[in-house]
């Protein structure tokens, strides 16, 4: 018998069920047990971190910074009450989905050409929108504040001054607007990627039947591409309300005093004012808001109740 | 493009896209063009042209000295990361367990997770620990915000495996270890290098997770720019930006030639 025989005699006659049932019993415990390492480290340094805050922030901090029993909401109401705080809130929730609908309205186009282009475009706008995403937002949020520049040295105001747009310049750093145009900047590709791929998987012959019934291109556009690119918009949109929420850089490089978030109100309280509790607190409402757009969205795309009846 | 767009419609989507390009690449080529215009302030239009900053850059110890932090930090938080994922990543392709959809959410939890809190929340319980090298509490932190990825890109490319071809390699004897190293790990070869590249590069930039575990003997390259910028006036910012901007471009290529961008970014 030769070598090739042998094996042909293994893989096709009795042996080869008997070996497969074996290796199916010697693998099945061991290959649970490769998650085992992940799982401690992350319930270790992940989990039971987010629990100890959470706890933290319904107990009160003694004059020693010693944090402990009575149990409280003091801090919630605080956040509620104090209208400085309360105005945090409102201003983050404010920036976050006022950027997220932007990125919307704004990369469904970018989406659109991105998908639909010959094969070199698709590239190139895919390469101009990811790249900047592996630059640190610091530097991003840096290279802004070098545009809005108040003042006639400012590249926006120079542009719009030396098109007779406006005739002095106008002050846009240190506002929402700018903490606005950063965040939109940061995270328009959380958008544009969704949109993408959920546009990149409808049926050409869908839009291609409408449009052979005599449907014009808006129409098209309306009644079949949309309808069916609603999952990567919700996706596109809890991404980036997400991430916007919990910014902490642009705010801080662009917002100035007049656009704080929240993010940047959990840092003062931890650093400056070394306020454990009530730091805790704001972060769990940050967290609870995120996790509240998160649970929307997945009931959404995972009901399927995006398609449309008709 | 041509037959499915026309007239007005085409044209507006064309514009709008030109200028969602130039939106997109304005700041960062303003900085590039700062970094070597010959003026204290940085005006616009640029003035000049100087090498002088890249020198000055070059020449300082606090920014070279967090570029070798961040670059050990990243290059540790790679390995710890993909230590800890690639196993869990095939945990969780193979197995059959009961709670693996639960465990699959748990372990990708941390990409949803605002990272701002996920660093307050790991503060609090090193600061208890006693745990006060911040090396260390870097790497953790840095290595639970970068796992998520690396489980996400090994999953996606298991799932293209061929089992059959590990059943083959074992049936002709191969062991466990010999089939993943010459028969699995090829296959999936691209999906960890690119998971790998992400954890470099999310561990590189990382500013909220970092702003919470570093102190003022170990501060990463984004922190110690971020206090130039805020804190005192310095020159040669835009030169430093620039420097990360080119490592970031650095990084985009070999992901695009490694494994192409919208693969690896919609696993």
């Amino acid at each position: 018998m030769t070598t090739s025989d042998h094996v042909v005699a293994v893989l096709t006659v009795e042996a080869a069920p008997a070996a497969r049932q074996r290796s199916r019993w010697r693998l099945v415990l061991p290959v649970g047990l490769l998650a085992v390492p992940m799982l401690a480290f992350l319930t270790y340094f992940f989990f039971y971190p987010a629990l100890i805050l959470l706890l933290s922030s319904i107990q009160t901090q003694d004059s020693r910074g010693i944090i402990g029993r009575p149990f409280t909401l003091a801090h919630y109401a605080r956040l509620i009450n104090v209208e400085l705080y309360a105005r945090v809130l409102w201003t983050t929730l404010r920036i976050s989905i006022i950027t997220s609908a932007l990125a919307t309205v704004l990369a469904y186009p970018v989406a659109l050409v991105m998908v639909k282009s010959r094969p070199i475009v698709t590239r190139i706008i895919t390469l101009i929108v990811i790249a900047p995403l592996i630059v640190s937002v610091v530097v991003r949020g840096y290279g802004w504040q070098l545009v809005l520049q108040n003042g006639p040295k400012g590249m926006l105001n120079w542009i719009l001054m030396t098109l007779h747009i406006i005739d002095a310049p106008i002050s846009v750093l240190y506002t929402e607007v700018a903490v606005v145009i950063g965040s939109l900047h940061v995270f328009f590709p959380m958008m544009v990627l969704p949109l993408a791929s959920a546009l990149g998987k409808i049926d050409p012959n869908l839009e291609d039947a409408a449009r052979m019934l005599g449907a014009p291109w808006w129409k098209v556009f309306l009644r079949v591409t949309l309808p069916l690119s609603m999952p990567g918009f919700v996706a596109g949109f809890t991404l980036v309300f997400s991430l916007t929420a919990g910014s902490f850089v642009i705010p801080a490089i662009l917002g100035g005093a007049s656009a704080i978030m929240l993010g940047n109100l959990i840092e003062q309280q931890i650093f400056v004012v070394y306020d454990w509790p009530f730091g805790a607190a704001i972060a769990v409402v940050l967290v609870g808001l995120v996790l509240a757009v998160n649970g929307v969205s997945m009931w959404l795309l995972e009901g399927r109740r995006l398609r449309r009846p008709e | 493009m041509d037959e499915r767009f026309s007239g007005f419609g085409a044209f507006v989507l064309y514009t709008i896209t030109a200028a969602m390009m130039l939106f997109i690449l304005a700041p960062l080529l303003l900085v590039m063009a700062a970094s070597v215009s010959d003026s204290y302030f940085v005006t616009f239009p640029p003035q000049g042209f100087t090498l002088k900053w890249y020198a000055k850059v070059l020449g300082d110890r606090d920014f070279l000295e967090a570029m070798r932090l961040s670059i050990l930090l990243a290059l540790g938080t790679t390995a710890g990361s993909l230590l800890l994922g690639v196993p869990a990543a095939f945990a969780l392709v193979r197995g059959k367990f009961f709670g693996l959809a639960a465990i699959k959410g748990f372990l990708l939890s941390p990409l949803i997770f605002p990272a701002l809190v996920t660093g307050l929340a790991l503060l609090q319980v090193l600061t208890r620990l006693g745990s006060q090298d911040a090396r260390i509490n870097l790497l953790i932190g840095h290595v639970v915000v970068t796992s998520p990825y690396v489980i996400r890109t090994v999953v996606s490319s298991l799932q293209l495996v061929d089992e059959n071809l590990e059943d083959a390699a074992r049936t002709l004897g191969a062991n466990r270890l010999w089939t993943f190293w010459r028969v699995t790990l090829p296959q999936i070869a691209s999906g960890v290098a690119a998971g790998g590249l992400f954890a470099f590069m999310v561990s590189f930039d990382n500013y909220p997770v970092t702003m919470w575990l570093a102190n003022s003997e170990y501060s990463p390259v984004p922190l110690v720019l971020m206090r130039q910028l805020v804190n005192v006036f310095d020159p040669s910012v835009p030169a430093m930006s620039t420097i990360i901007i080119l490592m970031a471009m650095v990084g985009v290529l070999l992901l695009e030639k490694l494994v192409g961008l919208r693969r690896a970014l919609a696993a």
